[in-house]
């Protein structure tokens, strides 16, 4: 039984993970790249080992490195947090291979899901609803494929087997533009991940995003902890979520199906540990099996905030073969939860990401609100990793509290240095579809712009105005100060004489 | 000191009477202006209603982040703005321009050439950074006159990666 964990990630959730092995009482062990030597996971953790030069991988993708630094340190445990090496069936192999706990599912698992098409295969045979389209072997070629596209039907769309973030991922609309974007999609696949092979979906119209957290343990005890709502997001990347769902809402029926669905899906591959299963779901509540993601999620806060879960430490305490402590009975809802991801990106300027040194920091506090970070004032946001600097979570016995408390505390949270999706999320929380909970994947990029609200605030511009007109002011009398100061600082008499001295 | 200050279209003519009182479009108000801890974020009080803002200097002027929405502005005094009227306008359009890099990354695709003409809003550079692929566009019509990068490069922040004339 281990007593000490090597947390093989870096950011928020490093420190998300230090922060639930310090509460359990075990001993942390951090790896960092030369970029992170003064991040907050190497601070807070008991030891602390290099890794390599920043890059990932040369860092946080180096297996081999993180399994000796483990053996090293006498860990007995590895944390693969999420991305990085978190869904590599060969690193939770080696990990087992070596004698180390790997706090996650077990090799076939995760080998199970990773491949797409296999996933469907399985989980359909299990009796899951899954978007009907090709979900065989997930081989074939150009001409099976445009063979079987009508039978789909269309829209559909072109996916990557190996695929995941939108990469490879093609929306076809008729079969003529099929093949060039079969192409393309293959391509792009190839190039992302080494592997070419596609496959075909139905593109469900108006889908939302739900995912069911469940978490599994040693004795084949599976529970669901209720769904979350992801599908505010851009360019497959989400920007926010909910627990629970708007759309789910009161239908407790539904809740309880997609539950019962994501448990048998887990147990399709004998799942153990924290997983989550994502559904699509149409405008009928009709919901189809899209993955499962076999590790810790980015917001598993919102389940945490509602249920009253600590998600993380139960993952540990199944890692070291412990029952788990509650039953699908003890499982209830209560209240509303909402985590905006707080990304370094500039949302007047396309969503560019932003890089620099946090000069300053006031984050948000008071009744309700929790937030995730790895980052604080002086700290340099690099290039090299992905933009998610923070997680801000609140909780609302309703949903209605819950939006007004997250606007309050991002008008509350101040970053300077780096320029920060914030004024996004207070937009957002601003919009009357979100406030209806009327919203689907697509919300962002067809339905939503930064201008929307802009007439509301049109009082505000009087203010601006004196503002930039006072900061402006005082640049220039500070100029001309520098001016000044360049000028002798003693009379021109004094000056005078003691020129003359020197050149007697 | 009196400044003639452009929020969108909306000219509004301030005058700094001292530090505690301004004067807009003939309305005195009583102010407090404090920057906090030397930072960007500046609190201002204005006839005791609180306000907190991050101030920004930009490439036309100043950007002010206010409650969740992004002002660009304009400042001009009275002495710059006369030397302009008399300059006449468009003379925005002329001199080379120089897309310099918005931060550090890899350059995954340049799609123009020397030589070629552009329209305003073409895709000139694909630049990786955190993770991302971002689109670097042109501000505006013209013909790149010289290429400075390659794909594979890697560059830093405020690089010229091409020019346009």
């Amino acid at each position: 039984m281990f007593n000490k964990v090597l947390i093989a990630n870096r950011g928020e959730i490093a420190v998300r993970i230090i922060r639930a092995c310090r509460e359990l009482g075990m001993q942390t062990v951090a790896v960092y790249s030369e970029a992170d030597r003064q991040a907050l996971h190497v601070r807070y953790a008991d030891e602390a080992y290099l890794l390599g030069p920043a890059p990932s991988r040369e860092s946080y993708l180096r297996a081999d490195k993180i399994i000796a630094i483990a053996k090293e340190s006498g860990a007995g445990a590895i944390h693969p947090g999420y991305g990085f090496l978190a869904e590599r069936a060969d690193f939770s192999q080696a990990c087992e291979d070596e004698g180390l706990a790997f706090i996650g599912p077990k090799p076939s698992s995760i080998a199970a899901m990773g491949d797409k098409a296999v996933a469907r295969a399985t989980v359909a045979a299990s009796g899951v609803p899954v978007v009907p389209g090709t979900e065989g072997e997930g081989s074939l070629s150009d001409e099976d494929l445009l063979n079987l596209a009508p039978k789909i039907g269309f829209p559909l769309l072109v996916k990557a087997t190996a695929g995941g973030g939108g990469k490879g991922m093609r929306e076809v609309n008729n079969l003529d533009e099929m093949p060039s974007l079969l192409q393309s999609a293959r391509r792009e696949a190839e190039a992302s991940f080494g592997d070419g092979n596609v496959y075909l979906e139905k593109l469900v119209e108006g889908a939302r995003h739900i995912e069911i957290q469940i978490l599994a343990d040693n004795d084949g005890q599976v529970l669901h902890l209720g769904e979350r709502e992801c599908s505010m997001q851009r360019r497959h990347q989400k920007l926010l979520e909910e627990s629970p769902s708007p759309f789910v809402g009161e239908d407790e029926d539904l809740r309880q199906r997609m539950g019962e669905v994501a448990v048998r899906a887990a147990q399709a591959v004998d799942y153990v540990n924290a997983g989550t299963i994502e559904f699509l779901l149409d405008k009928d509540k009709n919901f189809y099996f899209l993955e499962m993601n076999t590790r810790l999620q980015v917001e598993h806060p919102v389940t945490e905030t509602v249920t009253g879960v600590d998600i993380v430490k139960d993952q540990i305490r199944i890692a070291r073969g412990r029952q788990m402590r509650h039953t699908q009975e003890d499982i209830q809802l209560s209240g509303w939860a909402i985590e905006c991801r707080i990304n370094a990106e500039d949302p007047y300027n396309n969503f560019l990401p932003s890089t620099g040194r946090i000069s300053h920091m006031l984050i948000p506090t008071g009744p309700g609100v929790r937030v995730d970070t790895g980052v604080y004032p002086g700290f340099e946001v690099s290039p090299y990793y992905d933009s998610l600097i923070s997680k801000l979570i609140v909780r609302g016995e309703t949903r209605g509290e819950a939006i007004l408390r997250m606007r309050r505390a991002l008008e509350e949270y101040k970053i300077v240095g780096v320029r920060t999706n914030i004024p996004f999320h207070q937009h957002l929380m601003d919009s009357p579809r979100f406030m209806g909970g009327q919203y689907d994947t697509r919300f962002v990029e067809e339905r939503f712009s930064m201008d929307s609200a802009e007439e509301v605030r049109e009082g505000y511009a009087e203010i601006a105005a004196i503002l930039a007109t006072l900061v402006a002011h005082q640049q220039t009398e500070r100029a001309a100060h520098i001016i000044q100061r360049g000028e002798r600082d003693t009379s021109n008499w004094k000056w005078v004489g003691r020129w003359e001295r020197i050149h007697r | 000191m009196k400044y003639v200050t452009t929020v969108d279209d909306q000219e509004y003519i301030i005058e700094i009477v001292d530090d505690q009182h301004v004067v807009v479009d003939g309305v005195a108000y009583e102010v407090d202006f404090e920057s906090v801890s030397g930072q960007p974020v500046h609190s201002l009080l204005v006839n005791d209603r609180s306000y907190e803002a991050y101030v920004y200097p930009s490439d036309e002027g100043w950007q002010v982040l206010l409650r969740g929405t992004l002002y660009q502005l304009h400042v001009e005094d009275e002495r710059e703005r006369r030397l302009r009227a008399s300059l006449g306008a468009g003379l925005a359009e002329y001199g080379e321009f120089h897309l310099k890099s918005p931060m550090p990354g890899m350059i995954v695709a340049v799609s123009a050439e020397e030589g070629q003409k552009v329209s305003k809003g073409d895709v000139l550079v694909i630049l990786e950074s955190m993770k991302m692929q971002n689109e670097l566009k042109s501000p505006r019509a013209g013909t790149i006159s010289r290429v400075r990068v390659r794909p594979g490069d890697n560059v830093e922040q405020r690089e010229t990666l091409l020019s346009i004339e």
